[in-house]
Formats: C-alpha cells, structure tokens, sequence
C-alpha cells in the first residue's frame, strides 16, 4: 500500500497511508515512552500520564477531546505499553483538523492540574484493582517480576499500588515534559485524504512545536538468567493457571520470525495485534492438541512479547478441573522437547506460515487497525516493521524453527509461575 | 437458547461442539484444514439465535463455506468432544463465578427476566445442568434446530454477486430445513426490583450492576431511548455517570451504562468497578445521577452533542468488514430495512428532546431497577 513518509524539522516523523474511497480517518501519535522508562518509586507513572492527556490544556479546555470527538461520532483511545504509548483518534475524514489539533496540543500543552492530577490517582489504583480481581493478571505480573531482575520489564505498565499512591503531580509532570516531543514521536494517519494536503495540514499543527534533547538510551540490560526460577502463587480462585516465560530477543533480532513459527507450531497464532483477532483461539497447534483435546487443560495458549528490549515467549495453560498443575507442566516440556529435538514436518510449518500471512491481512481491516500496526511499528522501529517481519517469516524453513527452539526454549533461562486455586471462592 | 425449551444448557453446549467433528473428518482435521487455508470460524450462542461468524480471502472463500455447511449439516458429537467440552462449560462457569463483573452482570440478568426466561438464565444452564446433558439432548437439538429457517448470512469484502451465489448461496441452500421451526420468543414476566450482594472476599474491588427492563428493538421508544442511553452513561467517556463517577470524583476506571434491545424486550443496565471503601459513595453518586435526570433533564446542547455522535459514527463504526457484516445482520434480523443506514440520520434528526428526556425519566429509574453487588462488600450498607 503507498505509503508517505516525511520527517518535519523538528524530529517529527509522519507516516501517511491515504487509502481512496475511505470516509474515515485514523489518527494515531506513538510516543517512545513506555513503562521501560520508569524507574522503582514512580512504577505506573507512564500510564498515569496517559490518563492525565485527555485532561486539556493549551488550547483545549477540561472534556474537550471527549466533547469534539463524541460530536463527530468518533472513538479515540490510548495504550501504554513497556516500550511506547500510543494515542488515537478515528473520525469522518473531513474533520482531520480537529485530530491534529488535539494531538499537536496533546505533545506539549498538557494542563496536569493538580486538582486533576489527584482525581486520576484513584481511577488509574481502581484499573489497578480491577486487574487485581483476575488471576491471570496477577500470574502476569509475577512472572515478569521473576524472569526480569534488572531491566524495567519487572514490573506492568500499570504500576505497583504503592507507587501509584504516593507519586506526586511534579515528577509525572517532568516525565511528560521530558518524553512528549516530536522528536520523540511518530505521527501516522491512515484514511480518506490527499497525501499533499493532508501534509499541510500536519505541518500547520505540529511545525510550531519545539523538540526536546533527545532521551538517553536505555542503559540497563538483563543479565543471562542462570537457572530455572520459579513462582507459587497460592490464592482463592477458579482454577490452577501456569505460566512458563523463555527469554527471546528483541524484537529486531534475525530470529524473530523463526520464534513466530516456533510460536505458531507450539501454540497458534493471532496476529501482530491481538485485538483484531478477538476471542477466536487457535487449535491447530500442539498445545491446544496435547492439552486440550485431551482434557488435561481448557485453554492454552503461547505469546511471543515482541519488545523493544529482549523479552519473553510466554506459554500458558487453564488447568481443567483435578488435573495436576504438575502434569500439565510435563506435557509442556514434553512438547518443548519435541521442538528442540524435531523438526516440525513440512505442513505444519506451511500451516504456521499461511495463519501468519492471512492474519497479516485481516490485519489490514478498517483505517483503525492499520494505524494501530503502524504505529507499533514505528514503537518498535519503523512503521513497515511488520511488511518486513512478514518478509522474512516466508523465508524460514523447518531447521531454523528447531535451531531457535533449541536456543531459547532452555530450561535454565525459563520461569515458571504456578497459581494454585484455592476452592470455595464465593 | 429460545428453542431449548426447559432444556437449559444444550443451545450453549451444542454450539460449542458443531467445529468438533463432522462426517468427513475429526475435530482436528477441521482445525488443521481452516487453519491451513488461514481461515477462522466460530460458532456462538445467543439468546435468540445461532451465530457464526468467520474470517477468509476471496481464495479460500469457497472453502470455507464448504466446510461451515459440513458443520451445520452434519456434526457427530463425539463423545469425546462431548466429555471435553463439559469440561471445558464447567471450568467457564468456575471462572464466571470468582468474576465479580459476571457474578454481578448474571444475577441482574437473572432478576430483570425472572422465571427462567432465555434473556435472563445462564446459557451455560449451570453445574447441574451440564452434568446432565447427554448426547441425544444434542442431536435431538441440532435435529430441531439447526437449519435453514431463517438463516441469514451477510459478507462484506472482496467479494461480487457471482461469487455469493455460486459460492455461498448455493451451499447454504441445500441446507435442511429446521424440524421445529422458528420458536416464539416469550415476552419477559414482570420485573420486580430486587437487591443482591454476593460476598467475594478475596477480591479486590467491587462490581456493582444496576438496570431494569426496557424495550424491544422494534418499540417505539427505541430511538429516543438509545440516544438517552448513550448521553447518560456512554458519549465521550461514559456521559454524565462517567464525569461524575470516574472525571470528577475518581471513584471507578469504568462507569457506563448498556441497552441491550431484543426481539421481545429489552434491558438497560449499569456497571461500575469501585474499591470497596467507596462503595456506599459510588451507589449515592448514581442514585444522584439518575435523580437528576428529573431534575436537571438533558440540555439541548447534550441532545445534540448526542445526535451528532450517532449521526457521525455511521463513519467510523461501520470501517470494517467485521462491523459492516454485523450491521448487516441486524437490518436484516430486525427488518429495519436495507435502507435503514440512509434513514437513520433522519430518524435521530427527527426525535424530539421532550420524547428523549421523557424516556429516560421512565426507564433510569432507582426505585424501578434492581442491583446487585459482588465483591468484598463488607459491611457496606447499600441502598439505591
């Protein structure tokens, strides 16, 4: 698809994607700032910033963003991850001023009035707790915790409680006058427009904005994990939940897509983003064979956290009633095993490849979805991060998918969390 | 679940099992063989009908119809399948039941349409229930009900009408036809408002759930009532039960409020996620709420903001294939008309505020609605 990409004086990279015939318009601003930027104090600071940027300030007063995108029928929205945060907007093409206005008002007026500051403190605790009440979040968080002891992947983009009780409005303030810049922005539109134009158009809004130094790089790497470290979490809930996290690179690494077919042999596949594939689960893979067509388990599933920074592939399992978490373990490793020793038969990589290469369409369904992927493209390099990854899944043949398996599928440098569900739960 | 008659959970249970084996191959092979062409297929129950739904390209369209019909037209339910996916309805109702949104959400389901009516039970039927169900309940079902009455099958994409008729149309056809038809759905009983807490100690926070019956799709308050709902607890984040619960006090991430119109009713409902020392506030604050819609009705300029959201989303909500093909269903399942996008502003447009303002007074109300609060409710005293 053509794709126009200009980089505006002050650092601000624009992608462009006009798709003809669209009466939409996705806007979309990725910041590279996500939880990885955080240090032990102020956990969960990024995401509150989040939240404080649909607040107002400069030109756009409190419920502003909310009242001129809800009049255009519009729907906006923003995500904070480890590695970036993104904000959206999808609205009738022919209001793409009112976008770039908040957007450009967005990166450097924000108003953090305290009083407003104080008021988000306990929304941003009470999405907090309502993650709390899951126990697949708190298994999450653990396993995080365990496989990470130095790099800021330890902790969720959503913050320890503690953190967020006590931060105050002025270091979340310098956080954001630090991170929110256009030179440390992409700006990506995609939908019914003039490429010409609509350039114009970004440049009257974010041309005035002034960049800030840019942010030093990321120091802190996670040491090699010597040994296999493990987790009992023992706590009311409905059923016993493991979770087994292997150390893989970053997502830029050469290995990548051969850990996507890894991944999509071990567990299936639902896309880059996993939005778009809704609650559609895969069973064409060996987990969901070994575990739950037999009964061992009701869910199971494998994601591969593709991040800026060498990350985890995560597989993980919802016990069925009565069987042992010990078990289902076993028939992980089992299957692990079978990875590392064998190579996948020529129809089941050609399955892995043809999920991979339809999702990577389905993907492309509505102005939304593809500004979403864009975006965290450019989050974690460039905006055609996932054209190229595609690229080179295609390319992957049967001994790679056993030589990566082989090197990052290592019992030494997995973790393992294990919810036991303690009965009469209400 | 309108067909199952006082057979409760079999609707749920059967859907489940028609991707698990057919005449021709085995659940796996029916994976392995989507999968393989990259496609996805789901079946789902619902209150009122049997859904599908599916993801593919124009090159493996074909093939992927071929094998929906193959799992309608002839599933085995083998007995394996069977054993696996009670299994799996067990451990779902294990989960919804240390999940205080669900807890919360099902009961006031359950009160709103009492007796037992398919709006308002479990479509999982329950422990018991799935327990019991054997394999004849779910031939004699799939038997019953599962054909072609009614079928309604809408695609959007890269598709033309050779395509539909050829690929589509004509498998679909050779489906049987229903042995029972297509039951009536019973109007809801009469709701009287109830209160429930359901003690979840162990849980961090608190869901509370608040509605009350509404209105069929086709009833005449509809329209007015969708745009009082939407400016009451959904435009912008969450309307006015949102700026007053989460923007000014802080009080919950989520606080909205949901209509859900059917064939033979309806409900509207409320739901918010609050720490349990904040309960007794959060309550008075949507008490305040729904007293203020006699008190300080909507304003004209709230109506409008209104109209212009739901005018301007035919844009954005109908952007892709997914949501065009949902939109289609609707028109054809409700009989709105295939011309009901292009009236629809007109139909907004035309609704006055006084009707808008007058619906919701009758509808939001505290004393005609029931709540229910599950969560580590303490000693809270609640009262809407």
């Amino acid at each position: 698809m053509p794709t126009h990409v200009e980089t505006l004086e002050n650092g601000l990279k624009v992608v462009l994607r006009p798709i003809p015939d669209t009466k939409a318009l996705s806007t979309w601003v990725v910041y590279r700032i996500g939880s990885r930027n955080e240090v032990p104090g102020m956990t969960g600071s990024t995401h509150w910033v989040e939240h404080m940027l649909f607040k107002g300030g400069g030109k756009l007063g409190k419920g502003d963003i909310d009242k001129f995108i809800s009049r255009l029928g519009g729907k906006m929205n923003a995500f904070t991850d480890t590695d970036y945060t993104m904000y959206f907007e999808t609205i009738p093409a022919s209001a793409m001023d009112t976008a770039l206005m908040i957007e450009s008002e967005r990166m450097r007026n924000a108003a953090f009035d305290p009083k407003e500051v104080e008021a988000e403190r306990t929304v941003v605790i009470s999405e907090r707790e309502g993650a709390e009440n899951q126990p697949e979040f708190l298994v999450d968080e653990e396993l995080w915790g365990l496989a990470f002891h130095v790099h800021p992947y330890h902790w969720t983009p959503i913050g320890y409680k503690q953190d967020l009780a006590s931060l105050d409005r002025e270091p979340l303030y310098h956080h954001y006058l630090r991170y929110y810049a256009p030179n440390n922005a992409s700006l990506i539109l995609v939908g019914g427009f003039d490429p010409a134009v609509a350039m114009q158009h970004v440049r009257e809004a974010f041309s005035p904005l002034k960049p800030e130094p840019a942010p030093e790089p990321l120091r802190l790497s996670e040491p090699e994990q010597r040994g296999e470290r493990r987790s009992d979490l023992v706590r009311p809930g409905p059923a016993d939940l493991l979770s087994i996290g292997w150390h893989i690179p970053s997502a830029a690494h050469d290995d990548t897509p051969a850990l996507i077919l890894l991944s999509t042999v071990l567990g299936g596949w639902r896309g880059l983003i996993s939005f778009a594939s809704g609650d559609w689960r895969p069973r064409s893979n060996r987990l969901y064979h070994a575990l739950v067509e037999s009964k061992l388990a009701t869910d199971v599933g494998v994601r591969q956290e593709m991040k800026l920074d060498p990350s985890l592939l995560i597989a993980s399992a919802t016990c069925a009633k009565g069987v042992p978490l010990d078990r289902v373990e076993h028939v992980i490793d089992r299957e692990v095993d079978k990875l590392r020793r064998t190579l996948p038969n020529r129809t089941e990589v050609e399955r892995a490849k043809q999920q991979v290469r339809s999702w990577a369409r389905y993907e492309q369904d509505g102005v939304t979805f593809q500004g979403m992927l864009l975006s965290a493209g450019e989050g974690l390099s460039s905006w055609d991060f996932g054209d190229r990854l595609l690229a080179k899944v295609e390319k992957v043949r049967a001994p790679r998918i056993r030589e990566v398996a082989r090197t990052y599928l290592v019992d030494e440098h997995r973790s393992v969390v294990r919810f036991h569900a303690q009965e009469g739960t209400g | 679940m309108a067909s199952e008659g006082d057979a409760h959970g079999v609707a749920e249970f059967a859907s489940r099992l028609l991707l698990s084996g057919t005449r021709h191959r085995g659940a796996a092979k029916l994976a392995d063989r989507l999968e393989g062409i990259g496609a996805t297929l789901e079946f789902h129950n619902g209150e009122e009908l049997l859904g599908f739904n599916g993801r593919c390209t124009r090159d493996s369209l074909r093939e992927t119809i071929r094998i929906l019909v193959e799992c309608l037209s002839e599933p085995t339910f083998p007995q394996r399948e069977i054993d696996r996916v009670r299994g799996e309805l067990l451990n779902d109702l294990r989960i919804e039941a240390d999940d205080t949104h669900s807890r919360a959400a099902r009961e006031l389901a359950r009160f709103v349409f009492p007796n037992d009516h398919p709006y308002g039970r479990d479509p999982k039927g329950g422990t018991e229930r799935v327990r019991r169900i054997r394999r004849r309940d779910l031939v004699e079902f799939h038997e019953s009900h599962v054909g072609s009455d009614g079928l309604i099958l809408a695609v959007t994409g890269e598709i033309d009408r050779e395509l539909v008729e050829e690929a589509i149309a004509a498998p679909l056809s050779r489906l049987d036809a229903d042995q029972e038809g297509i039951p009536a759905i019973p109007p809801p009983p009469p709701h009287k408002p109830r209160r429930a807490t359901i003690p979840m100690p162990h849980k961090t926070q608190a869901d509370i759930a608040i509605g009350g019956p509404a209105v069929p799709r086709r009833h005449a308050d509809y329209y007015a009532l969708n745009l009082a709902n939407l400016l009451f607890g959904r435009i912008g984040l969450y309307g006015r039960l949102g700026r007053n619960l989460r923007d000014e006090q802080g009080l919950a991430y989520y606080a909205f409020t949901g209509l859900d119109a059917r064939t033979a009713g309806g409900m509207w409902s409320l739901s918010a996620g609050v720490n349990p020392a904040n309960l007794e506030k959060a309550v008075q604050s949507i008490r305040a709420e729904l007293d203020r819609l006699q008190t300080d009705p909507f304003h004209a300029d709230e109506i409008q903001d209104g109209r212009d959201n739901q005018i301007g989303s035919l844009i954005v909500s109908l952007e892709r294939n997914a949501e065009v093909a949902s939109e289609l269903h609707r028109m054809e399942y409700y009989g709105l008309g295939m011309n009901f996008l292009e009236r629809f502003p007109e139909i907004v447009r035309d609704l006055e505020e006084d009707r808008i303002r007058a619906v919701a007074v009758k509808y939001f109300t505290a004393n005609g609605s029931s709540m229910v609060v599950a969560g580590p409710v303490g000693r809270a005293r609640l009262s809407l």
